[in-house]
């Protein structure tokens, strides 16, 4: 299982994949929730990115067998997700409700989850993954009284409980606080790190750019992009990229580049220029050797929307 | 079964006002009983059978069960809690089976003593001729049937309580009351026929509709059925609502 | 590009309702509308339909069968009578509002909606009286229409239609008037314990024991104590009332060796006792969402 790429093309044989769905519909009465979806992930982290009501929450419903595609399979392993209960032996959920036992301790929680998948000295894998957290000194207290982020760090932990090489989160961060979510972070980046694959869900970009290597962008049901999302970008050919340079002088700098067909906008700043191109790469092979030309000296060159939030809201409004 | 899930499932009982509503539930008939001693009576075993068949096995057996039956895994499935049971590699059919057990066994701590308590009360004086302990059985059997019964609804629809309402006072209640072949399909007449079948009091006392191995025979099968239902249901449980 | 330091803000689109604001009356109305078709599920998905149509339908039985009878028989018979009706269907009537006032009034309470009512132009008592007046109108539709129905089939079934109706009209303010007051003593109790907690199963049993179970205690008190007072039992006992009641409005006497035979009241007692405990239990519903904390 630690053996498997990083990422592949959608819909491809992977046998070694730990996450794979083949052609998944599903559909409730005649509102299609998710639409022919193929994908296949393997270790690190996967983040399931898409606006609220696009589909996320049924794909890993599916993942986690809790949900029967209407079409096609979704495996863990080799196996069948749905009514393979026995996965979870491998697999650890998180999902978004809110809802806890408030009456057991944070500690008796962990514990549950761990008696639960059997495990052979229960009270130390618990004991792990509460410090794993970082919840020791809320461990006693009733979850009935915990906030909504630990809560959501207490879940994680049952999750984890059991060490699962899978790990499926939907919406992990929500109501974490700044501090609590870069400590989850850590701790899933971690995980990833010692080969286990994580596949979570969220609608917030910033997230999903610090922590996942591999993106799978769901827009109303289907999937409309997968794969590193700075490689997505620069696949999306029709849309302009913008660079932001300085230069020892950055109004000859922009006349120069004005006359290079690659460039069609110059924007002469107070500090730097802001240049839209239509070729990635040929502009940051060509910008240096007409500065060079002008005896111009380049001070910087940076692509500037080559974020997440553009290529998101690029596949989004398309 | 599954001891986590049994021990899990005690706790939620036990914190819970539910216990109190059953305590409650459980004193009705003492109550009762108590009332009734208080005046005279030439007819004991007849009046003591019948406040036991219309009283405890009608209507303090049922509503018990339902409670408990109806919550066992119905509340967490509503709440979404279900889902830290489920995603885990515990058989379905030890899940469902330690939830039976545990509601089983806190419905029968309640109403079996209730029915014997009462019942020694209402007969305290003259022979027991089998009534109290016959129909002590008799509800504990009625506590397996009802139990497994409320478990399945509450894991086959998001109404449980309702359709157990609708089978204790509308099916059991009014049509097997109109249309006795109906009466092969009542728990109620299972517990009747039990009680009769060990209770030695003549004819006119108490009489039941259906014979009692009958009786013990329909309640094992509604029992199994019921828990193998329940399973395969849960076996293929799905999360509704999206995101 | 906008400057970053100074703050603009876009018009989107979203607009601010500038109609006629209507009020409290209409906030009323609203809710009453809006609770009768939840009874009922209308508006709803099918699975909340089928509950409540179901036991309406239950109810409608009685009456139904005794049109065919009327219908098919050569003289006028009347098997099941306006004044047995209630008795016959009482359990169906109680296991209704069982079914349907937690879901009226516990529903809100759980979903901690009832804030966002009582910021409304909807004060406290407005949201009760809504809900009591929806369970009532829900009740009414199964207490009422059965009688109707039996009225007009057994006035088609006679021999003259108009001379039917003529002996019998005094019958139409009793049925209208028996079903008003058993339906508001019927919706008061359920909806004063249903208030009471948001969980269902509590809420349920608790309205089903109040009915039943209190038949059963009363009776057993009447049977066994002394008759002059234990008949009192019987005015606490929702269902022995309901029975007096019709009996009283359609001017009719119990059958001998009942227990409403043996206590002897005048019929009226429980016509006023029905009044007074619908009224009472009113105002205990009003109390309650006085204080109830949304």
């Amino acid at each position: 299982m630690t053996a498997a790429a990083q990422e592949r093309p959608s819909g491809a044989p992977s046998p070694a994949a730990t996450v794979e769905a083949v052609n998944v519909s599903r559909w409730y009465g005649n509102v299609v929730a998710v639409n022919d979806v193929s994908f296949s992930i393997g270790p690190g982290i996967t983040g399931l990115l898409g606006p609220n009501g696009a589909g996320k929450s049924t794909i890993l419903h599916m993942a986690a067998g809790f949900l029967r595609p209407s079409k096609g399979t979704v495996r863990i392993g080799s196996s069948p997700a749905w009514r393979n209960h026995e996965m979870f032996r491998n697999v650890g959920l998180v999902l978004e409700k809110e809802a806890v036992y408030s009456f057991l301790t944070g500690y008796e929680f962990v514990l549950l989850s761990a008696n639960l998948c059997g495990l052979s000295d229960p009270e130390e894998a618990a004991r792990r993954a509460v410090r794993a957290i970082d919840m020791e000194a809320a461990q006693d207290r009733r979850v009935g009284g915990y906030s909504k982020g630990m809560k959501q760090r207490l879940k994680v932990a049952a999750a984890i409980v059991h060490d699962p090489q899978i790990l499926l989160l939907d919406e992990p961060f929500n109501g974490t606080d700044p501090g609590q979510r870069l400590q989850m972070m850590d701790t899933l980046r971690r995980m990833a790190d010692e080969g286990r694959t994580i596949l979570f869900s969220s609608h917030i970009l910033d997230e999903v750019e610090q922590l996942a290597q591999n993106v799978l962008v769901i827009v109303a049901g289907r999937l409309v992009a997968s794969g590193d999302f700075r490689a997505i970008r620069r696949l999306m050919t029709d849309r302009p990229y913008t660079f932001t340079v300085s230069s020892s002088d950055n109004r000859q700098l922009a006349v120069a580049l004005v006359a290079d067909e690659s460039v069609f906008g110059v924007e002469l700043g107070d500090e730097h220029l802001t240049v839209r191109t239509s070729q990635f790469a040929d502009f940051t092979r060509v910008a240096p050797r007409i500065a060079q030309a002008r005896g111009i000296t380049l001070q910087e060159l940076l692509p500037t929307d080559e974020s997440l939030e553009s290529v998101f809201s690029y596949l989004v409004k398309r | 079964m599954n001891a986590t899930v049994f021990a899990l499932t005690l706790r939620q009982f036990a914190r819970q006002r539910r216990s109190l509503l059953l305590f409650g539930l459980a004193l009705v008939p003492v109550a009762i009983a108590i009332i009734y001693r208080l005046g005279e009576h030439a007819h004991q075993h007849e009046e003591t059978a019948s406040f036991l068949a219309d009283i405890v096995v009608t209507a303090i057996l049922p509503l018990a069960c339902l409670i408990l039956g109806t919550s066992a895994l119905g509340s967490e499935i509503e709440d979404g809690t279900a889902v830290y049971i489920l995603a885990k590699p515990v058989p379905r059919r030890d899940t469902i089976v330690a939830k039976f057990a545990a509601s089983a066994l806190i419905s029968a701590a309640f109403v079996v003593p209730a029915t014997a308590i009462s019942g020694l009360i209402g007969l305290q004086g003259v022979s027991g001729e089998g009534i109290v302990i016959g129909f002590a059985i008799a509800t504990l059997v009625g506590v397996f049937a009802y139990t497994a019964i409320f478990i399945l609804l509450s894991v086959a629809t998001s109404r449980a309580l309702l359709f157990g309402l609708a089978y204790v006072f509308i099916w059991e209640g009014l049509i097997t009351d109109l249309f006795s072949g109906t009466r092969y399909l009542s728990v109620r007449q299972y517990c009747l026929g039990i009680a009769d079948l060990i209770a030695t009091v003549s004819e006119e006392d108490f009489e039941a509709n259906l014979g009692g191995v009958e009786g013990l025979v329909l309640a094992t099968v509604v029992l199994a059925v019921a828990l193998v239902l329940a399973v395969r249901r849960l076996e293929a449980f799905e999360l509704t609502g999206t995101d | 590009m906008a400057d970053r330091t100074a703050g603009t803000i876009y018009d989107v689109g979203y607009q601010r309702y500038e109609g006629v604001r209507l009020g409290r009356r209409h906030a009323i109305w609203a809710l009453y509308v809006h609770s009768l078709r939840g009874v009922f599920g209308i508006g709803r998905s099918l699975s909340s339909k089928v509950g409540p149509m179901g036991l309406a339908v239950i109810a409608f039985i009685p009456a139904v069968f005794q049109l065919g009878l009327a219908s098919i028989a050569p003289v006028e018979v009347e098997v099941i009578r306006p004044e047995g009706y209630y008795h016959m269907i009482e359990v169906v009537l109680a296991v209704f509002c069982a079914v349907v006032a937690p879901e009226l009034v516990g529903r809100d309470q759980r979903t901690q909606t009832l804030s966002l009512y009582f910021s409304r132009a909807l004060r406290r008592q407005d949201y009760a009286l809504a809900k009591f007046a929806a369970l009532v109108t829900a009740m009414l539709v199964i207490t009422l229409i059965p009688q109707v129905i039996m009225f007009i089939g057994n006035a088609l079934a006679a021999n003259n239609f108009f001379d039917y109706v003529r002996d019998e009209w005094a019958d139409l303010p009793s049925i209208l008037g028996s079903a008003v007051l058993l339906s508001s003593l019927v919706a008061g109790i359920g909806l004063v314990i249903a208030s009471q907690t948001p969980r269902r199963a509590y809420s349920t049993v608790g309205i089903l024991a109040a009915f039943i179970l209190t038949s059963i205690i009363a009776g057993t008190i009447f049977e066994v104590a002394d008759k002059d007072v234990a008949r009192f039992a019987l005015l606490l006992s929702p269902f022995h009332v309901v029975e007096g009641l019709a009996l009283w409005f359609f001017d009719a006497s119990a059958d001998p060796g009942t227990q409403l035979a043996e206590a002897d009241f005048r019929g009226v007692a429980y016509a006023i006792d029905a009044a007074l405990a619908a009224l009472l239990m009113l105002a205990l519903l009003l109390r309650r969402y006085r204080r109830i904390s949304p």
